[in-house]
């Protein structure tokens, strides 16, 4: 029932949305794109800001703090990515079974997640303290000196990863309705061919939930590269920049230096990587995701 | 059938000991800070996991000691209004791109979808000299004004995806009994999609009430940081008192964590409906 009062209507109620698209989205985004060619220092005015061409890029290729704060970013997202996905469908394995109390263990499981990123920073910077904190006290009750963990630039990122493993438990809701969507009979009919349960798991489980771990890689990707309050709060970058990742470079640049259009270059560069890792596994997805016929087209 | 009543039941005693396990690595952290929040400041030092003696006047301290309830009320002056315009701008928008027709429609929502893949960082210095311009920086306004154009791509496709489940019919029966658009939005649709207007509530809570670089970058004075921007600087101004800092730790994580126990079963689901959106 399209009709011209209607479609009036439709423009109407998107409206906001689409105001905010042209002044919050758009236009920033064109802005941006100018800036990254620019060189400009916003303490003095817009008008000075000055076209550089390809400057900025060209500076960036040879700047050793961007490489190493790529290679910090991608050393998080190779390791933190699968991991953080393993732990996440195992501990939602687990959650998935019919046991009385399951109630209040997905709530514990799900509970670091809704904290605060400061205050577990907070928290954590406590855990890892190497002479009072809980982890070393721990260790060394089975005789292992613990190391200085934030404060030692080879465990700093191996500290932050560990972290993050503690607040996996957004990823386990996902996984967790994902494994409720497989359907019952699927298992049965598995069990009645012979499959083990770790034949089923594999044949049966992992085909079911791929379009969910399809999502949660890209989102993780993403996240590992908008990375920014932890690292900010816990070690802003140190020591010896074992810790700078890619946004808190960004940060530092923008708001620190305030070389606005070097860190507009750099945002774009964020972005070009994003987008090429977010099409390496759509591309890669219709080998290994399955869907089910069940999904609206529309 | 015996056989395979024991098989669960040795299945069952592992799976619980994992849990137990597990769940011990989840608390034990958190029961630790609350603990450390109540000892005495050399008790901080020494191997004992509990206090043992309960100070709770730390809290009392640390809620001096950083301007507390300042940052409180700087934190609920954006809270309120953003929850308001996320909620109520997502909303309005979800239902025109559920329920009306328009030229450009499907273009329009593949905009919006593809949006929700833009890294915020493109837009944050740009919109940081816009703000800037506008001689906003040091306000709440730019944490709070962008919340009203739209409340965000996936508060919007979230809230689209369940109206579309909303039987027609119920307005289009009230659309002939002459009701206005105006008010099937807001006497039908918007009673009806309780859940996900729910879900984007508490989004948006833990959005704001975690919101550490949006504060960061546009706001400057001490008197205007929010909690979680406050806490922060709270490490390096005093010389880190870890009982204190504990304390104040505990009093951000409670509302989300109060929050979360109250209303788990929208949050979960929502959660949950951000993955269908793989398609």
């Amino acid at each position: 029932m399209r009709n011209s009062r209607s479609e009036r209507a439709g423009y109407l109620f998107i409206l906001p949305w689409f105001l905010g698209l042209l002044i919050f989205t758009l236009g920033p985004m064109l802005f941006s794109f100018v800036l990254s060619f620019s060189k400009w220092d916003i303490i003095t005015g817009i008008g000075s800001i000055e076209f550089v061409g390809l400057d900025n890029f060209k500076a960036i290729f040879h700047d050793e703090l961007f490489y190493q704060s790529l290679k910090v970013t991608f050393i998080f997202a190779l390791v933190s990515v699968p991991l953080y996905q393993i732990v996440s469908i195992l501990i939602a394995l687990l959650l998935n079974m019919r046991t009385r109390g399951m109630k209040l263990f997905r709530l514990i499981y799900f509970m670091p997640s809704v904290i605060p990123a400061v205050a577990v920073s907070m928290m954590w910077i406590m855990i890892f303290n190497p002479e009072y904190g809980i982890l070393n006290r721990a260790l060394a009750w089975f005789g292992i000196e613990g190391p200085a963990w934030l404060q030692d630039p080879s465990y700093a990122l191996g500290a932050l990863i560990v972290m993050g493993m503690w607040g996996v438990g957004n990823t386990i809701i996902i996984y967790l309705s994902g494994l409720q969507g497989v359907p019952e009979e699927l298992y049965e009919a598995a069990q009645l061919d012979g499959a083990g349960s770790f034949r089923r798991f594999m044949s049966v489980t992992v085909p079911m939930i791929s379009p969910t771990i399809f999502f949660n890689l890209i989102m993780g990707i993403i996240g590992g590269f908008q990375y920014f309050t932890q690292a900010f709060v816990m070690t802003n970058g140190g020591p010896l920049n074992s810790t700078l990742f890619y946004n808190l470079y960004l940060y530092n640049k923008a708001f620190v230096s305030f070389e606005m259009g070097y860190a507009s270059a750099l945002s774009w560069i964020l972005f070009a990587i994003i987008l090429i890792f977010t099409l390496i596994v759509i591309r890669s997805s219709s080998m290994w995701v399955y869907y089910n016929g069940d999904d609206e087209r529309d | 059938m015996i056989m395979n009543h024991h098989k669960w039941s040795l299945g069952r005693l592992l799976t619980f000991l994992l849990l137990i396990v597990g769940a011990a690595i989840v608390l034990v952290p958190l029961l630790w800070t609350v603990s450390t929040s109540l000892k005495s400041p050399a008790e901080v030092f020494q191997d004992s996991f509990f206090p043992k003696e309960w100070h709770w006047d730390n809290y009392k301290n640390a809620v001096t000691a950083i301007p507390f309830f300042l940052f409180l009320k700087n934190t609920l002056i954006i809270l309120i209004p953003v929850m308001i315009g996320t909620v109520f701008s997502s909303a309005l928008c979800a239902y025109g791109f559920a329920r009306f027709s328009f030229k450009g429609k499907r273009f329009l929502f593949l905009v919006l979808l593809a949006t929700m893949m833009l890294p915020g960082q493109v837009t944050m210095i740009p919109m940081f000299i816009i703000f800037k311009e506008a001689g906003w920086i040091d306000t709440f306004l730019p944490l709070i004004i962008p919340s009203f154009f739209g409340g965000g791509a996936f508060n919007i496709f979230l809230i689209r995806q369940f109206m579309r489940g909303i039987p027609k019919d119920l307005d289009e029966a009230a659309f002939m009994d002459g009701a206005s658009r105006w008010s099937i939005f807001t006497r039908i649709m918007l009673p009806l999609s309780k859940p996900p207007l729910i879900a984007v509530s508490i989004f948006t809570f833990m959005g704001v009430w975690n919101d550490f670089q949006g504060p960061l970058i546009y706001l400057n004075s001490t008197t205007k940081y929010t909690l979680a921007l406050g806490l922060s600087m709270f490490k390096g101004m005093y010389n880190v008192e870890w009982n204190m800092l504990m304390a104040a730790t505990v009093l951000i994580m409670l509302p989300a964590i109060i929050v979360f126990f109250f209303l788990q079963k929208y949050f979960i689901e929502g959660i949950s409906l951000s993955s269908a959106m793989k398609g």
